[in-house]
């Protein structure tokens, strides 16, 4: 009887493989014949914009052109892990969205868009800048880009308006001391400094710039241990005491927003996330007066430091990947979403969250409908760093990005761990490593 | 047929036939392939040349990498103590006759139950900086000013994890344990106290000695689950603040998939090995003992 | 028996009880309270003086609701029952016969092999899931639950078997030997002697497999894509941790759910495996 079992879990090995085959086969007729586009992204912050790809996109682009699209998300920080698999393993979807320079990073596992970039550049008055040097290597496009998502500062326009702010500081300086007064009156200021890829490098990257700081030059020699980085440096660590909520140091890109919408910081540097919420959720979040949270919520971009203002925004990109049997399909899904009348629908569901890639998205007539995001709508243009700078945003700019070596310098000040001397030369060495 | 398997050695193959093969086709080999990344300065998309043991001087020199291997070693050693500590102790509670004896037993199990994904996320809420429940208890019971930085503070945030970890193995090692402490006969118990041992010296001369087999057993798995954990750190820390609540796992994992550098992600955690060797070792040569005697 | 105090009891036995019990079952209380607060109610702050974070006042179904309806949670937790169980019958099967065979059977090479497995329980999946994948491909098994199937022994068998090696050696030997005397085969002594003894092992050793194959994250995050055939804990994460605002009600509400079955079946062998480690040394 035991025997039987035993034969039986042996023959089973055989024929789980059997088994598998023969459904792997069964199912790849059907979709061979079908033209199928398996793309990968991130659970998008607006989940309305997810329904759209999945309700409004699929069905309409299989009509259009006979495509099935099948839209896949999973948690931004699995992306990466989900990436290196596939292209390891030489098989998984079609489209992969990437973040920031991440196409540096896998550029040769990816298929030349440069025609379908410059079909779209030409057709909607230029992509920005930025994001043609995070998707292109070597003067060829590796990826598609697809949206930006600015990152301006929320803060809570009566709050400052009652510590002496008639509108939002200028400069670093002025941000400091209206954070001390809010923060006396238990109002502080909310940043994350955590190991997490919105809303912290989007803070650190530009504070280490306008001081004049750069983490290499243009040659490629690691230079952020220099006197501005020092000044930005002292500067944060007396104005994370006297103005911000300390806790930040444990945060992710989801604690702002909660502190935020409960009443408990007056600014954090976010996507319009925070806005969108207050607004869905009008009658939840709710002042301390009683009045819908949104109807006090104001957007402005970072202060100015003394060697200028910087910004970075988080810029998302299509990956058409090299391993793909479908590529052809891929591409030509890509075109038809970007065409004007179907990026359209995407794009207003964001409500300005995400803007276009291109500079015709601020001429569309959402913009007009609430002045309070008025303020994301040109943002884009103010970003001319990227990570890296001096240097190119390149593959070593996208280690020292994943490794949060920038923002835990200033983390590490933040909390007391390192003088900010010591904090820059701990930064010089872990990137000296990178850039050897 | 029947005659075949009367010889030990045809036997043998045959029984471990298929658990070998499993073992070898997922395991045996991507090992062999792992251990080849960590030789070369693979990254993802571009097989790399060969570099030797270069990936594994670079993280020497890491100064990222020396704090999680500190880390991974502190977080081992001071949840596997506890685990121990509180499993022995509970363990011998639930060894006792009481009311809900059933139910009790059963519902200690639960935080080993429930995947570790999900009851970290539970733990980082309680923890949380603004909305951390305790920090809400401790204050309105006056007992505290300002919040606690459960985990906003590297060194808070190592004890926070191995907090978790503790509440989280304590179980098993609590079941195991009473399992074990069935097997000891009352009568044993009975004599040595009719001698005049009280409950302490009762323990430690009597139950302690004989539950050392399952003790050892529980420690080892312990420690090899512990030092190669993963899955907690991701979620309650990301290896935050400021990259110091990362174990080798969590920064070997950064290292590999989101920098891409497969090569360099290889090597970390190849690191994990030689300790883990080690512990097996002592593992294998005490079963061995055991054996003779 | 032991006659005690009242006092003794207290102290060494009621508040000791309560606190482990306390310790223990309070994130399960404060993951149900969440799973049964309205959203309106989650963000109270640790200042907050009029926020009841220990109970709520208008308790709700939503969450059942959004997480039954708007995702695929019950597919996920039939993915995973059916993993997590098939791969334990695999493994507790490959696992008996080899800790039979690495503790029983005299042959050259079974220090080598019994190492040899030990071994591959200490590669850790971080490791090699980027391997794995390659393999998993070019079996066509990606994106079916066989991937995992077939994964995850290697994890659960290398402990299957060290855990039965160890308990089939304090079985006497001479069991088995008046078995053989007796006329049964070397196979028949094994399955129908040996196995027999050895339940409450085995059924450690599978609680334990089970628990482990429900718990794992990794390998079920890379090798499934479709919604539909994803693990809880992968599903759970992936649809419901989203960015700046996590569904926190839903996603309380799944890790509860997501553990009761398995504790439901843990509360029934828990009893048995603990009663039956103490009949087999008596008898």
């Amino acid at each position: 009887m035991k025997r039987r079992k035993f034969l039986k879990a042996a023959g089973a090995g055989v024929a789980t493989s059997g088994l598998a085959g023969i459904l792997a086969t069964h199912r790849a007729p059907v979709f061979a014949q079908a033209n199928t586009v398996h793309i990968l992204r991130w659970n998008d912050f607006v989940p309305a914009a997810d329904k759209v790809l999945r309700e409004v996109f699929a069905p309409e682009v299989a009509k259009a052109l006979g495509i099935k699209l099948n839209v896949e998300t999973v948690n931004a920080n699995d992306l990466p892990a989900r990436a290196t698999a596939a292209i390891q393993s030489g098989s998984g979807p079609d489209i992969i969205m990437l973040l920031n320079n991440l196409p540096h990073l896998y550029s040769s596992a990816s298929v030349d868009v440069s025609s379908l970039a410059e079909e779209v550049g030409k057709a909607q008055g230029g992509i920005y800048d930025p994001s043609q040097k995070l998707n292109k290597v070597g003067g060829k496009w590796v990826s598609m880009p697809w949206s930006i998502v600015p990152a301006l500062i929320s803060y809570r326009e009566s709050w400052f308006k009652e510590v002496g702010a008639k509108e939002f500081p200028k400069t670093w300086k002025e941000y400091h001391e209206i954070g001390k007064k809010l923060k006396a009156a238990k109002r502080p200021i909310g940043q994350t400094l955590g190991n997490t890829f919105g809303d912290a490098p989007t803070f650190t990257y530009p504070l280490l710039w306008s001081y004049g700081g750069q983490e290499v030059d243009a040659k490629g020699k690691v230079t952020i241990n220099s006197k501005e980085t020092i000044e930005s440096l002292a500067f944060m660590q007396q104005f994370w005491k006297d103005a911000h909520d300390e806790g930040g140091l444990a945060w992710d890109d989801s604690n702002n927003n909660r502190a935020f919408l409960s009443g408990d910081i007056s600014a954090t540097l976010n996507g319009a996330s925070i806005y969108v919420a207050a607004l869905n959720g009008a009658d939840k979040f709710k002042t301390e007066k009683g009045a819908p949270l949104h109807t006090d919520i104001r957007h402005a971009p970072l202060p100015t430091g003394p060697k200028g203002q910087h910004a970075y925004h988080t810029a998302f990109n299509h990956m058409v990947m090299k391993y793909s049997k479908n590529a052809k399909g891929a591409i030509e899904f890509l075109r038809w979403a970007h065409k004007k009348e179907n990026y359209d629908k995407w794009f207003v569901v964001q409500k300005g969250f995400a803007t276009g890639p291109t500079s015709v998205w601020e001429d569309h007539p959402m913009w007009k409908q609430d002045a309070v995001m008025l303020p994301f709508k040109s943002a884009p243009t103010m970003q001319t760093r990227l990570m890296g700078y001096a240097g190119q945003p390149d593959k070593r700019a996208a280690e020292a990005w994943n490794k949060y070596i920038v923002t835990v310098m200033y983390a590490n000040v933040a909390g007391g761990k390192m003088k900010p001397e010591e904090s820059a030369k701990w930064a010089a060495s872990e990137l000296g490593r990178i850039y050897r | 047929m029947k005659r075949l398997l009367e010889n030990e050695k045809v036997l043998a193959t045959a029984l471990l036939a298929p658990g070998v093969t499993i073992l070898v086709v997922f395991i045996a080999y991507p090992f062999l392939m792992a251990l080849w990344f960590s030789l070369t300065s693979i990254s993802v998309g571009d097989p790399g040349e060969f570099v030797g043991l270069d990936n594994f001087q670079r993280a020497l020199e890491d100064t990222i990498f020396q704090t999680a291997f500190k880390n991974t070693v502190f977080y081992t050693f001071w949840a596997t103590i506890f685990k121990l500590a509180l499993g022995m102790w509970l363990a011998l509670l639930l060894n006792r006759h009481f009311r809900f004896k059933r139910v009790v037993r059963a519902s200690m199990l639960l935080p080993f139950i429930v995947p570790t994904v999900l009851s970290a996320w539970a733990w980082r809420w309680m923890f949380d900086p603004t909305f951390s429940v305790m920090n809400w208890s401790l204050f309105h019971l006056g007992l505290i000013e300002d919040r606690l930085p459960f985990l906003s503070s590297g060194d808070w945030a190592m004890w926070c994890a191995v907090v978790v970890n503790t509440w989280r193995g304590m179980p098993f090692f609590a079941i195991t344990l009473l399992a074990g402490l069935q097997t000891i006969s009352t009568e044993l118990q009975e004599a040595a106290a009719l001698d005049g041992a009280n409950a302490w010296h009762r323990f430690w001369h009597v139950t302690w000695p004989l539950l050392l087999p399952v003790t050892l057993v529980v420690v080892v798995f312990s420690i090899i689950q512990t030092f190669s954990d993963f899955q907690l750190i991701y979620v309650l820390t990301g290896g935050g603040p400021a990259n110091s609540t990362h174990l080798i796992a969590t920064y070997a994992y950064q290292v590999g998939v989101n920098s891409g550098l497969l090569g360099e992600g290889a090597a970390l955690s190849l690191f994990m090995f030689p300790v883990l060797f080690a512990v097996v070792w002592v593992q294998l040569r005490y079963l061995k003992r055991m054996d003779v005697r | 028996m032991l006659i005690e105090r009242k006092w003794k009891k207290w102290v060494f036995f009621y508040v000791p009880m309560a606190f482990f019990i306390v310790f223990t079952l309070f994130p399960f209380y404060w993951m149900a309270v969440t799973a049964f607060r309205p959203d309106s109610e989650l963000y109270h702050t640790w200042r907050q003086p009029n926020a009841t974070p220990f109970w709520t006042l208008d308790p709700t179904l939503e969450h059942l609701h959004g997480l039954l309806r708007t995702t695929a949670f019950p597919n996920w937790l039939w993915n995973t029952m059916l993993i997590a169980i098939v791969s334990t019958v695999i493994s507790l099967i490959c696992g008996m016969f080899a800790g039979y065979a690495l503790a029983r059977l005299k042959f050259r090479g079974s220090e080598f092999l019994g190492t040899g497995i030990f071994i591959t329980y200490l590669v850790p999946q971080t490791l090699l899931f980027i391997p794995l994948a390659d393999i998993v491909r070019g079996m066509q098994l990606g994106n079916t639950p066989w991937a995992l199937i077939l994964t995850y022994p290697t994890f659960l068998i290398p402990f299957c078997t060290w855990l039965l090696m160890g308990y089939f050696k304090t079985i006497p030997k001479e069991l088995e030997e008046c078995a053989r005397i007796d006329g049964a085969t070397r196979f028949g002594a094994m399955v129908r002697i040996i196995f027999p003894v050895a339940v409450p092992g085995i059924l450690s050793a599978g609680i334990f497999a089970f628990t482990l194959s429900w718990n794992e994250f990794i390998y079920a995050l890379i090798f499934m894509s479709s919604a539909e055939l994803k693990t809880v804990p992968v599903g759970v994460i992936s649809e419901l941790v989203r960015g700046d605002i996590f569904f926190w009600g839903q996603l309380m509400m799944g890790a509860l759910l997501g553990s009761i079955p398995v504790a439901i079946v843990y509360s029934f062998f828990v009893e048995y495996y603990v009663t039956g480690l103490t009949g087999s040394v008596k008898g």
